[in-house]
């Protein structure tokens, strides 16, 4: 009975997943496409700007070909099938940042950057709070407790990026003991080999410390607030009448239940953490996906734009598909229901 | 009932002083600008020498371009929180109608409207804004608060909608209905009144919401033309150098005013939680 509501809730989800990335997917084409700007326009322009040459003759020759490789000719709904098409190919179109390489391929070089920063980060940021907050919470009346409350309030409330340049500002300007941009010392050839990991662990240090700090203060606030609620619940005192040790307690009745409400606002607060993140890499000139987009915005990169809003919209949207469906696994309250 | 209000707490004190202070520069920054460098423009260019060191003339010194940065950023302190104050009018306003939509009149256009604002808010905002940015052609001040309002909405609209469905199931709704009230005069002359403390607290939310994403637009440099704000200072002070060559006049400005103004509104807010809230208060 239960797996029936079980893989019934399984279905359901998995088909609001696959049609919120739909409507996702095809809102964004929509409204790349009405935008007002021309992308050959401003192709031709910067390919002027670049090799000083002026497309007079045969202009509409040009702009007509261009057209054809972006996918641009044809009414909108062809031009819809067909880039719907070729995204499922994983086939993204030529990017300008640097054309003709096709702006996936732009993608999978700065992906594993900031995957590795932001996965990193967040769940070590996930941790600490957790386990912080709950402390705090649990020993609410000591002074400690009290001066963590409040710095975190503090910080807490401190954008990513306002982290980065304070750190940049006195890690690596002041003192110099870590580098300010860039993943890997530009010396080294990438590779598997204890030099280059310990470069990338040194420039990856002040991004990913920078986004640790505000997000962890965000985790010790939300949690020690949901320990508070628990701790005032009938079966919590009746476990300490129980005569448990206050370790079980803190443990098994108090972690438990405040892990899982905080595994829903981990895959809530996902998007917003993307947004400090992508910021954090462009402040560090780090060369994942943030920096990516900031670049590919700079110059009107039609195709490279598109690619990475699909591609953050599907990350963020499947992140929470997964931990919705791993919550009622693990949490029996969610199950049943 | 007399001495829980009385009784108010010191977190909100301290929050109220701290976002009434910044508000009060922001509206008084012409006379304060009058007192820094007279009658000048603090944008106007090449007024003083460039990259003064803090002085008694010039409090946080002078940047690339021979501004007073005390003046700058009084006046971007004053534009920052317009941006932030229209976005938030606008969410709020849309979070009004559609909260209200979905938790007065619930069933299927609750779950429409649900299914939509959900969606919306797990999306990464920012590569969204980058763009609308990106393209807008004269982004400002009105287009950038549009722009904003278009991701900070579903926050409103969410907490407004659990609110009206909690007052919706109230004795005085019921007894208004019995009374053969229409729906919005139900809505406007029994709900809306009652909720509008709420919807104070909601809309400052929103500002402060607006006010981040925006400074994270204009620290990419892409802020609306022709004006000062604070995230432009940033990214200006970026530009220059100011880090590496240790000029934090010119970059911790900017931003000491926004964390102390976004501590402030998260202090205000415990301070109520506190204050009304008995189960937090007991503890």
């Amino acid at each position: 009975m239960i797996t029936k509501i079980f893989s019934n809730y399984v279905v359901k989800r998995f088909i609001t997943y696959l049609l919120t990335i739909f409507v996702t997917f095809t809102a964004t084409f929509f409204f790349f496409r009405l935008i007002p700007g021309n992308p050959i326009g401003a192709f031709i322009l910067s390919m002027q700007q670049r090799y000083s040459t002026i497309v007079v003759q045969g202009g509409e020759n040009v702009v007509e070909k261009y057209q054809e490789m972006f996918g641009l000719n044809g009414s909108l709904f062809t031009q819809y099938i067909r880039y719907t098409k070729n995204v499922l190919r994983g086939n993204l179109g030529p990017s300008l940042t640097a054309f003709p390489t096709p702006a996936q391929n732009l993608i999978i070089t700065s992906l594993p950057w900031t995957i590795g920063l932001l996965g990193l980060s967040l769940l070590i940021s996930w941790a600490i709070g957790i386990l912080i907050g709950t402390l705090v919470g649990w020993k609410r009346d000591l002074l400690a407790s009290k001066i963590v409350t409040a710095l975190a309030i503090f910080f807490s409330q401190v954008p990513q990026y306002f982290f980065a340049l304070i750190l940049v500002f006195f890690l690596a300007y002041t003192i110099m003991v870590l580098p300010s941009s860039g993943a890997y010392n530009p010396f080294l050839t990438p590779g598997f080999n204890l030099e280059f990991i310990f470069s990338v662990i040194k420039h990856g240090l002040l991004p990913s410390l920078s986004i640790i700090l505000t997000t962890a203060m965000g985790w010790i606030i939300s949690t020690r607030a949901l320990v508070i609620s628990i701790l005032g619940e009938d079966y919590l005192i009746f476990a300490e009448a129980k005569g448990l040790k206050p370790s079980t307690v803190l443990r098994q009745y108090v972690m438990r239940n405040a892990l899982l409400p905080q595994i829903t606002g981990l895959a809530i607060s996902l998007g917003f953490i993307m947004n400090g993140a992508y910021i954090v890499e462009w402040v560090f000139n780090y060369p994942g996906i943030g920096r990516l987009m900031a670049n590919a915005i700079g110059i009107l990169d039609y195709n490279l734009i598109q690619g990475i809003v699909i591609l953050s919209i599907v990350a963020v949207l499947t992140a929470n598909l997964i931990i919705d469906l791993i919550l009622p696994l693990i949490d029996p309250r969610i199950r049943a229901r | 009932m007399k001495t829980r209000t009385s009784n108010l707490d010191p977190k909100l004190l301290l929050g109220m002083f701290i976002v009434l202070f910044i508000v009060s520069i922001a509206i008084f920054q012409p006379f304060l600008n009058k007192a820094i460098i007279g009658n000048h423009n603090p944008l106007n260019i090449s007024l003083f020498p460039m990259y003064e060191p803090p002085s008694l003339e010039h409090p946080l010194g002078t940047d690339r371009f021979g501004r007073d940065v005390l003046a700058i950023t009084l006046l971007s302190t004053r534009y920052s929180l317009v941006i932030g104050a229209l976005a938030g009018i606008f969410s709020t306003f849309i979070g009004i109608v559609v909260g209200f939509t979905a938790g007065y009149k619930g069933g299927s256009s609750d779950t429409i409207l649900r299914t939509f604002t959900d969606a919306l808010l797990v999306i990464p905002s920012l590569p969204i804004l980058m763009v609308l940015s990106a393209y807008v052609k004269t982004l400002n001040i009105l287009t950038m608060g549009i722009i904003l309002a278009i991701f900070s909405w579903p926050y409103s609209s969410r907490v407004i909608r659990s609110q009206v469905m909690s007052l919706r199931e109230s004795p005085y709704v019921d007894l208004a209905k019995l009374n053969n009230m229409k729906d919005y005069e139900v809505i406007f002359t029994e709900i809306l009144p009652n909720l509008l403390p709420f919807l104070g607290v909601s809309l400052a939310g929103s500002i402060v919401g607006a006010m981040v994403a925006a400074t994270g637009l204009e620290v990419l440099g892409l802020g609306p033309s022709g004006i000062t704000t604070l995230g432009m200072m940033i990214n200006l002070a970026i530009g220059w150098g100011a880090l590496s060559q240790g000029m934090w006049n010119l970059i911790l400005p900017p931003i000491l005013v926004l964390v102390l103004l976004f501590v402030g509104v998260q202090l205000i807010n415990m301070g109520l939680e506190a204050t009304y809230n008995p189960r937090v208060r007991r503890q």
